[in-house]
């Protein structure tokens, strides 16, 4: 029997596997898995010091499983799929809202944005959570604070020489006093800024 | 102090590998470019660090897309030539921050742990 071509049939049956393990990855990269492996098994190869079937399977052994190694691989892949979604979803969250205020629709936009969070496996779930409740809507209700009907005071002081002064105010719209309004304002930008920031973080490798 | 359950393949080993793995590949590659095969062996030989030899590909592959390292084809004396890989400036940038990190890391871990077997 010659040993040459029974080592080059085990290697050929064990990248076949590997092939098929990787089959869930774009080409490219399985190539270079494969291609990668291959030259590794020519450096191991020749290092051999005799070269038979039970030397080449520890050879191969010592390389792994092949879907030990697509795994490894396959861990990646599912994040880089959903990896150009997953750049629109910051966005989503903090503009999708914006349309309902000045539109009577529904903010589909940030609806539509936090459900591809929660699709997502980019985030972790206490990033999800982030997403989603910081905050609710996006700049929506900074642009509602923004847009609202302008709070008005109207008072009226009824009295006179020795009768007690009585005012009666009347207030219309929204009133917001500037030291709760002001850091109001603040929180409802800067909470959806920060979420955008947050997600658009270098993801943790998964 | 000692591990009373055995376990095979406790999954927070493999959690602790996959998060210090990647930047022990960065720090192999510190003293200069080395090419796959001598990374898959050092890193199979020191023990423990990767699951298998070929797990290694991927992962460099990983590194090769986060840019943190790059690779050039060498001519090698005794056979084909070889792919070779080699830190850029975000990798080691990313290893000096893993350095960093780690250190402080250890010794949160050890100071709650000496606590654990001092009571």
């Amino acid at each position: 029997m010659n040993t040459r071509s029974a080592s080059d049939l085990a290697i050929d049956h064990y990248l076949a596997e590997l092939d098929s393990a990787l089959g869930s990855l774009p080409a490219s990269r399985r190539n270079q898995i494969l291609d990668e492996v291959r030259e590794h098994i020519g450096e191991g190869r020749a290092l051999l010091d005799v070269e038979d079937e039970s030397s080449i399977s520890a050879l191969l052994e010592r390389i792994g499983e092949p879907e030990t190694i697509a795994a490894e691989a396959g861990a990646v892949h599912e994040v880089d799929e959903s990896r150009r979604r997953d750049a629109w979803v910051p966005w989503l969250l903090l503009l999708g809202g914006i349309p309902s205020a000045a539109f009577w629709l529904l903010g589909i936009g940030w609806i539509l944005g936090v459900g591809f969070l929660w699709a997502s496996v980019r985030w972790r779930l206490s990033d999800k959570l982030i997403g989603t409740l910081v905050l609710p809507g996006g700049l929506l209700p900074f642009v509602l604070l923004l847009v609202r009907p302008v709070g008005a005071n109207s008072c009226e002081s009824h009295g006179g020489p020795g009768v007690p002064t009585v005012t009666h105010c009347t207030s219309s719209g929204l009133m917001l006093a500037p030291a709760i309004g002001i850091p109001l304002f603040i929180v409802l930008l800067v909470a959806p800024v920060f979420t955008l920031l947050w997600l658009r973080r270098d993801p943790h490798s998964t | 102090m000692r591990c009373m359950v055995p376990s095979n393949d406790p999954a927070w080993l493999a959690q602790l590998r996959r998060g210090s793995v990647e930047h022990c590949v960065l720090a192999l590659l510190r003293q200069g470019e080395r090419y796959g095969f001598d990374l898959a062996r050092t890193l199979a030989d020191t023990g423990g660090l990767i699951a298998s030899e070929g797990t290694i590909y991927p992962l460099l592959a990983r590194l090769r897309r986060n840019g943190l390292v790059e690779t050039t084809w060498r001519e090698s004396v005794e056979g084909p030539p070889r792919r070779y890989y080699r830190l850029t400036e975000d990798g080691a940038l990313a290893l000096s921050d893993f350095i960093h990190e780690w250190k402080r890391f250890q010794v949160a871990v050890n100071s709650i742990l000496e606590q654990d077997s001092a009571a």
